[in-house]
């Protein structure tokens, strides 16, 4: 009797809590498979509501935030739409910031993509909006570096954004194409946490490295 | 123990059998589909989008009671009762469009604003600093735009055939009794803020809010900067002086300290002039800002200033003795503005603010002298309750002081008057979303002047219909009260307030960055006041039997699309306006109206060479003036007012701007009117002399560097300070 109280029991705790355990890490992986195949808007649309869906259960959960993020900033910069319409899609992207900010504050990806998100704004409208939010942009990368100097996505965020003031100032960029491509080199040896855990900067960082060789072009 | 087993296994059962199909359609309520919206189970994983053509297809293994959870971004959510399992789910689901106030219908018929925060505004902060003539001067900016006419010896703004005394400014809600410096008659003068100061303006020229009286033509309402992101210091070193500001955050809150000293010697010594500097401009501010946020989302705002100038300059006047006017003039003045928002529940925001000026002219004429000492203030409570999701209610209590006296001190004469005045007002206005296209603001105010013992109320009306996503048709009626001017109250208070009637119909066309718009409008002038004599006094008798009305036709065009890097706006004002007011014999055409006003404003970033080039030319058709030697009354005309302005700025480095500018480069000799001889000369003329700017160009240059933390900051916002 005890034992099928039991059983019961385990199979509701199986039915009715997902938050952290096996089912949130498979429809992670899920939704993950799903966001590497993204191409257009609407595909990032798509996962963006599948990692939407994940962080509405697994409410503790700050990666499924920063997924969602990531998929509507992507959107704000691929989608042809107008200004107006990629404040939208930030404005998205602004709501599941806010909430793995609060969830994750000392997390260096946090902040990291904090700063890809004031890149976003930035990119909509860069002539009256490039100062303000290149500044925001250069905070969040310096708060995600000091938490942690190795994370090679917030180098990569940082060397993105010194390259584009240099280029606006006309300055050499060689010295930020070497950075980039240190960092590149080194992208392996950076531990990765879990498999949800953010991966993606090494194809970035390439091409950033390799700037340096279409710029001479010019 | 057999129940137990069988649910065990009924239990287990359906973990491994039961698969469920749920399908359906997801559409708009035009019955277009809408793809990628999220349809979910709530509270668990499974979960799929709509395709392409708005379907969708759950398959899920869940049995029990459920919820279907059907979201789209901008439209309601919708939710469904699931019994799983079930195999025959299939339904049409219509989503009905959330209300958007950003994309709804909006007010706007008469109003320009330049704002950072809203979506779709006809300016930018920015543009208002980088056009070129405006010379940094936030009406010089404005006067660009449709609606203005520029007059040359004055500076200030005249607003679709009113006089520049009736436009009304306010800084965070609250009145501004002197927002232009003194100057010498018939020299332009600037606004006396700098507009940095403000991240929001909106520049009305009719139809605006019951939240602002006093201005028959027109209100300019500043809403100055939030909470600053770094802690920084700035630097200008100008040809015509130098100014410094440091800014220093804390936990929520910073301050913000400025010093500006300006100094016109050196560059009087170099370039040619029309009037004779005896003592050159001298200018000295000083101003402090603080804000501190407050609680989850309060905001209390402070900010003062202190000033001083002073100038002793020769015009020619026939009226003086040898032909000679000598002015001195020596001006001390204070602003101070305390500002608290508080929201009390997230439905309603209160606001508690106060405002005080003082102002102090001690102005040489030869021998004599003129003094007139202003103060004043005002006191306000007001609140903005979010009654429903598309109903908006403001209102608010406001208290007016202020005191007057003007004296002159002649060697015959000692002459002295003064007035105080109290005013009382409150005011309510709904905005009423009737549907997403549909908008009516409908307002009022009631004010009470004690001076002229008397109550006015106001009521105002506006609306707008948004035809599609680019085109809005908008209309806006309302009567407008204004005190007699100040030279007439010390005078005589047996007087009452003047009044406008505003009819707007407007259309506007935004997509993208490029905006088209187009304004008609008439009004109406009432009860202005006349008196019987050349210029008001103290034996004059004063009434308001005065009227007048203005028409016509304001276009304003801007494209910030079509060529690259390059960004322009096209104004053009059509007017007709005659008053019967001050000492005019009966209906004239004021000096001040031109009939045709035109301006083209063109900026280029050339990003090669980090420099922006600003072109502005401005073009005013032939104003009126009396010419005392012909019969009627304001016949003459003036020349048209011509003249083309250009500014440079070059981004050194990250934190240093090289800034240089020159207003009317072609060198067109404007003129502005004329003074007359009070008495004909032995053959009977009246003797004129031609009212010239003090020099024909004003050439400035400078440099602004800023110091910061991480040096991301310039003064970009600021390559148009002088």
């Amino acid at each position: 009797m005890k034992r099928t109280l039991l059983l019961v029991g385990i199979l509701f705790v199986g039915i009715t809590s997902f938050a952290g355990g096996p089912e949130y890490e498979k429809a992670m992986g899920q939704a993950l498979v799903k966001f590497e195949k993204c191409q257009s808007a609407p595909d990032f649309r798509e996962a963006a509501n599948q990692f939407e869906r994940i962080a509405n259960v697994a409410q503790g959960e700050w990666l499924p935030s920063y997924y969602r993020a990531h998929c509507f900033i992507i959107m704000s910069f691929i989608d042809k739409v107008d200004g107006e319409t990629k404040d939208t899609y930030l404005d998205e992207a602004e709501k599941s910031i806010t909430k793995m900010l609060e969830l994750a504050p000392d997390e260096s990806e946090a902040h990291t993509m904090h700063a890809f998100y004031y890149s976003g704004r930035l990119v909509v409208d860069p002539g009256t909006r490039g100062m303000k939010f290149g500044m925001l942009s250069g905070q969040a990368v310096g708060k995600a570096l000091k938490l942690d100097p190795n994370n090679p996505r917030a180098q990569y965020m940082q060397i993105q954004n010194e390259m584009g003031k240099a280029q606006f100032f006309g300055k050499d960029i060689t010295e930020l194409c070497q950075q980039a491509k240190i960092a590149h080199d080194k992208f392996d040896e950076y531990p990765v946490v879990s498999k949800i855990h953010p991966t993606w900067g090494k194809r970035e960082l390439q091409n950033l490295s390799t700037s340096c060789n279409t710029e001479s072009h010019d | 123990m057999k129940i137990f087993t069988f649910l065990v296994c009924s239990l287990l059962s359906i973990q491994v059998l039961a698969q469920s199909n749920i399908q359906g359609l997801v559409i708009d309520d035009q019955g277009q589909p809408l793809p990628g919206a999220n349809v979910y189970i709530q509270g668990t994983f499974d979960g799929a989008s709509t395709d392409l053509e708005g379907k969708f297809v759950i398959k899920t293994d869940l049995e029990g009671d459920f919820k279907l959870a059907i979201e789209f971004l901008g439209f309601q959510s919708r939710f469904y009762d699931l019994v799983l399992p079930t195999n025959s789910w299939n339904e049409t689901i219509e989503l009905k469009e959330r209300f958007n106030e950003l994309k709804a219908a909006t007010i706007s018929a008469g109003a320009f604003e330049a704002s950072d925060t809203k979506k779709a505004v006809v300016l930018r902060p920015l543009d208002i600093v980088t056009t070129a003539g405006a010379s940094g001067d936030i009406s010089g900016a404005l006067q660009t735009l449709p609606g203005t006419s520029t007059v040359g010896e004055s500076g200030k703004l005249f607003v679709r055939g009113g006089d520049s005394e009736e436009t009304a400014t306010y800084i965070d809600g609250l009145l501004v009794y002197k927002p232009y410096n003194s100057a010498a008659p018939n020299t332009a003068t600037r606004g006396r803020f700098n507009p940095f100061m403000f991240s929001g303006t909106v520049f009305s020229t009719g139809g605006y809010s019951a939240e602002y009286g006093q201005a028959l033509s027109s209100a300019l309402v500043l809403n100055t900067n939030d909470m600053p992101e770094q802690a920084q210091l700035n630097l200008g070193i100008m040809s015509v002086g130098g100014d410094i500001a440091g800014t220093a955050l804390w936990d929520r809150g910073a301050v913000t300290a400025s010093l500006n000293y300006l100094n016109l010697g050196p560059y009087l010594a170099v370039v040619p002039q029309n009037y004779s500097w005896d003592k050159p401009v001298q200018t000295a501010t000083g101003a402090i800002g603080i804000r501190q946020k407050t609680g989850k989302a309060g905001m209390l705002k402070f900010y003062t200033n202190v000033g001083e100038s002073s100038f002793v300059l020769t015009q020619n006047n026939s009226n003086y003795e040898e032909n000679r006017l000598k002015v001195d003039l020596r001006n001390r003045n204070a602003f101070t503005n305390l500002n608290y928002l508080t929201p009390l529940s997230d439905k309603l925001i209160l606001k508690v603010g106060g405002s005080y000026t003082l102002d102090e002219d001690r102005i040489g004429l030869n021998s004599d002298e003129y003094r007139e000492d202003l103060s004043g203030w005002h006191g306000k409570v007001s609140t903005i309750w979010q009654v429903a999701e598309r109903v908006k209610l403001r209102s608010g209590i406001e208290m007016f002081g202020q005191e007057y006296a003007q004296g002159y001190l002649a060697d015959s004469l000692d002459f002295q008057a003064d007035f105080t005045e109290n005013r009382q007002a409150v005011y309510m206005e709904s905005d009423v979303h009737l549907t997403n296209r549909i908008v009516a603001r409908i307002g009022g105010r009631g004010e009470h002047s004690q001076l002229l013992d008397q109550w006015t109320v106001s009521p105002r009306l506006s609306t707008a219909y948004k035809i599609n996503e680019y085109t809005q048709v908008s209309a806006a009626y309302g009567w407008f009260y204004q005190n007699p001017l100040d030279d007439y109250l010390i005078y005589s208070t047996n007087l009452k307030l003047e009044r406008a009637d505003h009819y707007i119909l407007s259309a506007q066309y935004v997509k993208g960055s490029r905006t088209l718009r187009a304004e008609a409008y008439y009004k109406n002038y009432d009860d202005l006041v006349k008196y019987d004599a050349s210029k008001p006094a103290f034996q004059t008798t004063y009434d308001n039997s005065g009227t007048g009305f203005a028409y016509g036709v304001d276009v304003f065009w801007r494209d910030k699309t079509t060529i690259k890097n390059g960004d322009y706006w096209v104004s053009y004002s059509f007017l007709e306006s005659e008053r019967d007011y001050r000492d005019y014999p009966g209906e004239a055409v004021p000096t001040f109206v031109s009939k045709h006003n035109f301006s083209l404003v063109y900026k280029h970033w050339f990003s090669k060479i980090r420099s922006q080039v600003g072109l502005t030319y401005m073009y005013g058709s032939p104003r009126r003036y009396n010419d005392l030697n012909e019969d009627g009354f304001n016949e003459g005309r003036l020349k048209a007012y011509n003249s083309l302005n250009m500014n440079v700025s070059f981004l050194y480095r990250q934190n240093i701007i090289f800034f240089a500018s020159a207003t009317n480069v072609l060198g067109v000799k404007n003129e502005f009117g004329y003074t007359f001889s009070n008495q004909p000369n032995s053959s009977g003329e009246y003797t004129k002399e031609a009212i010239v700017p003090g020099a024909d160009r004003f050439f400035f240059i400078g440099c602004f560097i800023t110091f910061s933390k991480n040096s991301q900051l310039n003064q970009l916002d600021k390559i148009n300070d002088q």
